[in-house]
């Protein structure tokens, strides 16, 4: 317990620290020339862009190593993170479609990246309703697991596939170095150290809710018992 | 004694409930084993354990001297569940042939052929399983269970749905099987059969245990009242 | 090997038997063509003409999800699933065996379907046959190797029959694309393109690798 409380003061000092500069800097980043002051809310799009898919690249991780040494942890870690995975992806998901209205003129389009975060948030889903109405916690581990890695198998796939059938993609091309312009670099660095800082926040967080849901329901089962 | 089955602290959990209290067990050739115990006590699941159909939560369970991969364990068990494990649109000598060749047995059809005539099935072969009663279906899936020769046959509550007359067949068939060197574990609540055939009995009460043997098991009217006293133990216990 | 076939000759035995899947599927793939039909008649020009491919699909779809949907349902009866999982085999020869039998019952729908597609709508499929079944078959391949794994996952969850699509279709995403974008070029073109097709048979392979090696664990308790 003692181990949990020292880590999340760890990442909750990282995340106010993070947090804080990356808020500065986006407040005082220059407003884009042509998207005007709604531009503003890629810093938050983007870092949530990583947040989305590091939750799902670790949940499959976590998946592995629970169907290879089927410890009970490794199931914690890939349920935790696909719940804060499928938060982050909610807000990709909500301030993509702002952003598109205010700089397109339209919600969505379904283009490259757009259509291949929804796919991703559509897995998610899927993955938390089947740990959610299979009984059993080991054949829900054990389920959700082998759906993680068939996901993580075909994400890649899916990508090849909207690619080859959307052809030209609306999204805006990946900002290399010389298109960002100055004072953005920045606040977009942070943002991603920010994302991570968060993700790992929420992350020890809603481990430390399953472990004391665990022990909730061992003791639930232990009076039921007595009772009996 | 060459232990045909060997179990060492095994346990069974499920999510935070335990089934079964860490238990060992050791049982050889020519060994029949009762497992007694009131609804819910884990006998089934212990069962299910050994056949290999659930992962234990903690243990080891050696089947056969070496140690053998999955396949090979696989071949040495035969199960008789509660269900029958068999497909109703097919016939009885047809799921008496897929596990046949489940099994890679030599010659399916004149093994499925034998069994049926063995088991007293050749009546109902060609008959849907899906038709048959609940006595005939119980003495299909025993069938189903033995075909492959066994080196040890778990049974859940075998004699359920048997008349007097199949119900003694049975009895006369797993002597038969014990003497030839199988090893035999029986759940039931039939005390008068397993008292007959078994040496030693498991008592399981919410997931633990305890032993009986030697005089207990001579017949039911020894059995009967040790049962009892070890039930309530077990439950004292608690 | 002889797994894969005992289990396949199983599940077209007792199909063969039941008819119910075939029916199902049949029945269902046949009423959305004629919803079809009535929402956008032949005379109705080429925009509505360019939505068959895809429809088509749509119809494929739906209707094998049905067919797995059942083809582990057969299996709770009587626990025969746990008969399969006791049995000494390599489990990933048992998943080839059912999602075999699905392959085929989904191809004589897709068949059929397509004949039916082809009187409604007026088309000429006979230029394109061959290219077209290949397509057709590897769509079902992929629909029907991945939807073996999740249909033995779904059958055994609360909300069975919902379940199933909703594990299967997001991953279906790269099969359906290729395969409507190849329908799509053969029906209006004549042209079977190159990587729809990779796209497909690289689909196709790592699905059946995906499902053949997790299915051991699939088919625990």
């Amino acid at each position: 317990m003692s181990r949990n409380t020292s880590l999340l003061r760890a990442t909750s000092v990282a995340l106010a620290a993070c947090a804080l500069l990356w808020a500065w800097f986006a407040w005082r980043a220059p407003i884009d020339a042509m998207q005007g002051p709604i531009q503003k809310i890629l810093y938050v799009h983007v870092p949530c862009v990583v947040g989305a898919y590091l939750g799902f690249a670790l949940t499959a991780f976590a998946s592995g190593l629970y169907l290879w040494r089927r410890e009970e942890r490794s199931d914690r870690f890939a349920a935790a993170s696909a719940e804060v995975g499928v938060f982050f992806c909610t807000l990709v998901l909500l301030t993509g479609p702002i952003w598109a209205k205010g700089t397109w003129g339209r919600w969505w389009t379904w283009d490259l990246r757009l259509t291949l975060t929804l796919l991703l948030y559509l897995v998610y889903v899927s993955y938390l309703l089947l740990r959610s109405f299979t009984e059993g916690s080991e054949r829900a581990a054990r389920f959700a697991a082998v759906y993680a890695i068939a996901g993580l198998a075909v994400i890649p796939l899916n990508y090849f596939a909207i690619d080859l059938a959307a052809g030209r993609t609306v999204h805006p091309e990946n900002l290399g170095r010389g298109s960002l312009g100055a004072g953005m670099g920045a606040p977009f660095a942070l943002g991603m150290l920010t994302a991570v800082a968060a993700f790992a926040h929420l992350l020890v967080r809603r481990l430390e809710v399953g472990v004391l849901r665990g022990e909730r329901d061992r003791r639930e089962a232990e009076s039921a018992r007595e009772e009996a | 004694m060459n232990a045909l089955l060997r179990a060492r602290g095994l346990t069974k959990r499920f999510g935070p409930v335990s089934a079964l209290a860490p238990l060992d067990l050791e049982l050889g050739p020519g060994q029949a084993l009762a497992v007694l115990g009131p609804n819910g006590a884990g006998k089934s699941t212990l069962l299910r354990l050994l056949a290999g159909l659930a992962r234990p939560s903690g243990g080891v369970i050696e089947i056969g001297a070496e140690a053998g991969n999955r396949a090979q364990r696989r071949r040495a068990i035969g199960l008789v569940g509660h269900a029958t494990f068999l497909y109703p649109t097919l016939t009885t000598r047809e799921n008496l042939l897929l596990t046949a060749r489940l099994y890679g047995l030599d010659a399916p059809a004149e093994r499925a052929a034998r069994m049926l005539a063995d088991e007293e099935l050749l009546a109902v072969a060609d008959r849907r399983v899906g038709a048959l009663s609940r006595g005939l279906a119980q003495r299909a899936a025993i069938a189903r269970a033995l075909l492959h020769d066994p080196k040890l046959v778990l049974l859940d509550e075998p004699w359920t749905g048997l008349d007097a007359r199949a119900a003694e067949r049975l009895s006369r068939r797993l002597e038969a099987l014990r003497s030839a060197g199988r090893a035999l574990v029986i759940v039931s609540h039939d005390l008068a059969r397993v008292a007959g055939l078994a040496a030693r009995a498991l008592v399981l009460v919410r997931g633990r245990a305890d032993w009986l043997g030697g005089e207990a098991l001579r017949d039911e009217a020894a059995l009967g009242p040790a049962y009892t006293a070890s039930v309530a133990r077990l439950e004292g216990a608690a | 090997m002889s797994t894969l076939v005992a289990v396949l000759w199983k599940d077209l035995v007792s199909e063969w038997r039941s008819r119910d899947r075939l029916v199902a599927m049949g029945v269902f793939a046949l009423l959305v063509v004629i919803v079809l039909y009535l929402a956008a008649p032949p005379g109705s020009g080429p925009e509505a003409r360019a939505h068959v491919p895809g429809l088509l699909w749509v119809a494929w779809s739906f209707a094998g999800v049905l067919g797995l949907n059942r083809a582990f349902a057969i299996e709770l009866e009587n626990e025969a699933l746990s008969g399969l999982a006791l049995a000494p085999v390599d489990r990933g020869f048992v998943f080839l065996g059912k999602a075999l039998a699905s392959f085929v019952l989904l191809l004589a729908v897709q068949l059929a379907s397509a004949l039916a597609f082809a009187l409604a709508f007026d088309l000429d499929l006979r230029p394109v046959a061959g290219r077209l079944a290949l397509v057709a078959a590897l769509g079902a391949a992929g629909l029907c190797t991945l939807g073996t794994l999740f249909s033995a996952i779904a059958v055994r969850t609360q909300y069975r029959e919902v379940m199933l699509p909703l594990l299967l279709l997001p991953l279906l995403v790269p099969v359906l694309l290729g395969a409507v974008r190849a329908t799509n070029a053969l029906l209006l073109e004549g042209t079977l393109p190159w990587p729809a097709l990779q796209l497909l048979l690289v689909t196709d392979g790592v699905f059946a690798i995906v499902s053949f090696l997790t299915f051991e664990v699939v088919l625990d308790e």
